[in-house]
């Protein structure tokens, strides 16, 4: 048995990589996670709306952050910055009591915005300091008499139960993806390179083009009849609404899915092996697990580790499907994640290519030795 | 067609501090086998690898048809590495479809049959044949053989002979690895490398150059053997006859003293002249 640990440790000692992710990994994921793992909103941006929207939007304090006050719109409006992401909840004054939308979509702001919004129209909430106020400007022994304000009508929009399941499911589907697209593709070239064969390819008339695109294409199709299994399930077990274009969300999963892949094609195009290729697809995929959004607001996120997350690819998928499927944004509200999502996928795919390249033409590929005419040419 | 299908001028191959391949320059012409001759180690699969474009030399120039390996050039190589290149999860069948399509040829006219069995269950030598099948099914200008019969019996090395004999009659040049002699006889021209560089080049005959080796007949070769280990000599024991080489006579005749034997001279046989040749260099 010692010589089989001590031969286990030999072996490990060699193995660097692995090594480094069982030490330095654990430690990382720990500060990342630590940092980003918050439920708690203290932020919640708010827009206020209708004819008392000014003296309204005066009486907002903390957590609630004003984006926008506008004094001539109405309910109609209110809705549509909602829907379209500018705010968490929308104040609608004028006309008796006033109406609060939220927005059920963002699960743990919308409950953060209920308790706040609650606290707001607490009865007698500003009485005591109201009367101290009064006391000083009323002669003495004027009677004061406050009424209590009328306590606003709150509305969720989008997700009315704050159900978790209807925020969840169109991410789920992106993490599906995810695992589909960068965790097997990554053993698709490092299989190759293992068996022998990506040497036969190299020396066949084959582009890289020819492989990456002949590589990816049947992970495309297979996650693609995931997709569409894991949304018709999500819709017809935990009734998640389909509120916008599904041109629209089958585009950003198509998108998100070239992604996907190409990372999950270059990881396994610099893996020497199967278990050196799983480790890295682990390293790219448990970030986008826990830093996209899906399970923690990004605006709880440590401003230091948030912008980890707008350079993972779920975190813009999460924001599409649940754009398009809880929301129903139109293109305009979503070229965002879009663009980003196509800048990733074309930084991916460029060095995806780049690394075909240099297993396929390693005369040609980068990094390789300049050509130098021999000191001694012969005849 | 060009005179040269593959060439190398003058390539050196550094991995790190150890020097695989040091200026080797070798050419393959139409219609020839040449045998890349070597003991492991020698460097025959890192310049063929180099001649195919699949490791970059760190000096030196590699031309396949003339130009720098690229990917027009591949369309005319037939290449068959050591691993065989195959799929083993797919059938023969499976295999052969695959590189007919990359290769851009229709179904061929006579099909050589083969299990319906995945490559990996199959046994070497069928392994072996579907991947010689493989790389001529485009009808290659090129053939690279990186040690095609190793691990395969006689018959069927036999076979694989012909099929390499049949490739270079119909014009097709045959680059060949082996470090068996018997293969080594049935090339046009040999190249003999070891430690990386090349040690002797040309026909058969050019390779032996006459040499001659020492015979040593003795009733008691077990002790004759001993004598000369003992005189720092090493001798090959064939038959029951030792072999050493001519140059030895003296020191040989020295060591066997008053020992009952008879010595003739006879033509070196290609392995005699490899081992010589390269133990020579070191």
């Amino acid at each position: 048995m010692r010589a089989m640990i001590v031969k286990e440790f030999l072996q490990l000692r060699r193995d660097r990589r692995t090594l480094a992710m069982m030490i330095v990994l654990p430690i990382m994921l720990l500060v990342i996670f630590g940092y980003a793992a918050s439920f708690d909103v203290s932020r919640i941006s708010a827009v206020v709306v209708g004819a008392q929207a000014k003296n309204f939007s005066q009486r907002l304090k903390a957590p609630f952050s004003l984006v926008g006050t506008y004094p001539g719109q109405g309910a109609a409006a209110a809705r549509r910055d909602l829907r379209d992401g500018k705010a968490d909840v929308a104040f609608v004054t004028g006309g008796g009591s006033t109406l609060v939308f939220i927005n059920g979509a963002d699960l743990f702001s919308a409950r953060a915005a209920e308790t706040a919004v609650a606290r707001l129209s607490a009865p007698g909430a500003d009485m005591p300091r109201l009367q101290a106020e009064l006391k000083k400007v009323l002669p003495p022994g004027a009677e004061i008499k406050l009424v209590a304000p009328v306590p606003p009508r709150v509305k969720i929009l989008y997700n009315p139960g704050l159900k978790t399941t209807l925020v969840m499911v169109p991410g789920i589907a992106g993490v599906i993806l995810v695992f589909v697209g960068t965790l097997i593709a990554s053993l698709g070239v490092v299989r190759e390179r293992q068996a022998g064969t990506l040497e036969q390819l190299a020396v066949m008339p084959l582009s890289p083009w020819d492989v990456l695109i002949g590589k990816i294409a049947p992970y495309f199709a297979v996650a693609a009849i995931d997709l569409a299994l894991v949304l018709a399930v999500g819709m017809w077990l935990f009734g998640v609404p389909m509120r916008g274009s599904w041109v629209l969300l089958i585009l950003g999963a198509l998108l998100f899915l070239f992604v996907t892949l190409s990372i999950g094609v270059l990881i396994s195009s610099v893996s020497q092996n199967q278990g050196q290729a799983m480790q890295l697809a682990m390293l790219t995929v448990l970030p986008q697990i826990l830093l996209s959004g899906l399970i923690f607001p990004l605006s709880s996120m440590a401003a230091g580790v948030r912008w980890i997350s707008y350079l993972l690819p779920l975190t813009y998928f999460v924001q599409i499907s649940r754009g398009e499927m809880l929301l129903g944004q139109p293109l305009r509200d979503l070229w965002q994640p879009f663009l980003y999502l196509a800048v990733l996928g074309l930084v991916a795919v460029t060095f995806a290519i780049l690394r075909f390249h240099r297993l396929l033409n390693p005369s040609q590929g980068l990094g390789a030795p300049r050509r130098v005419q021999s000191a001694e040419a012969r005849p | 067609m060009a005179d040269t299908l593959a060439e190398a001028r003058g390539v050196v191959r550094r991995f790190g501090g150890h020097v695989a391949v040091r200026d080797v320059s070798v050419a393959v012409h139409p219609g020839e086998v040449l045998g890349l001759l070597g003991a492991n180690g020698a460097g025959k699969t890192t310049l063929l690898r180099m001649l195919l474009g699949l490791l970059p030399p760190t000096q030196g120039e590699v031309l396949l048809f003339g130009a720098p390996p690229s990917l027009t050039g591949r369309r005319r190589i037939g290449y068959m590495p050591q691993g065989l290149g195959l799929y083993d999860d797919l059938t023969p069948e499976e295999n052969l479809r695959f590189a007919r399509a990359v290769f851009g040829i229709g179904h061929p006219q006579s099909e050589t049959k083969f299990s319906d069995r995945a490559v990996g269950w199959l046994p070497l030598g069928v392994q072996r044949r579907v991947a010689f099948t493989q790389v001529l099914q485009h009808g290659p200008q090129l053939l690279v053989l990186d040690e095609p019969t190793s691990g395969v019996d006689p018959l069927m090395r036999a076979r694989l002979w012909q099929q390499v004999r049949a490739a270079a009659d119909d014009g097709a040049g045959v680059l060949i690895t082996t470090h068996h002699m018997e293969e080594a006889e049935q090339c046009d021209r040999l190249v003999v490398m070891a430690d990386g560089q090349v040690v002797a080049e040309g026909g058969l005959d050019e390779i032996l150059a006459g040499e001659e080796v020492l015979v040593i007949e003795t009733p008691d070769w077990p002790q004759a053997m001993s004598l000369l280990e003992a005189a720092d000599l090493q001798p090959a024991l064939v038959g029951r006859s030792l072999r050493l080489a001519a140059s030895e006579e003296a020191l040989a005749r020295q060591a066997l003293g008053s020992l009952e034997f008879r010595l003739r001279r006879a033509p070196a046989s290609l392995e005699e002249r490899f081992v010589a040749i390269a133990t020579g260099r070191r």
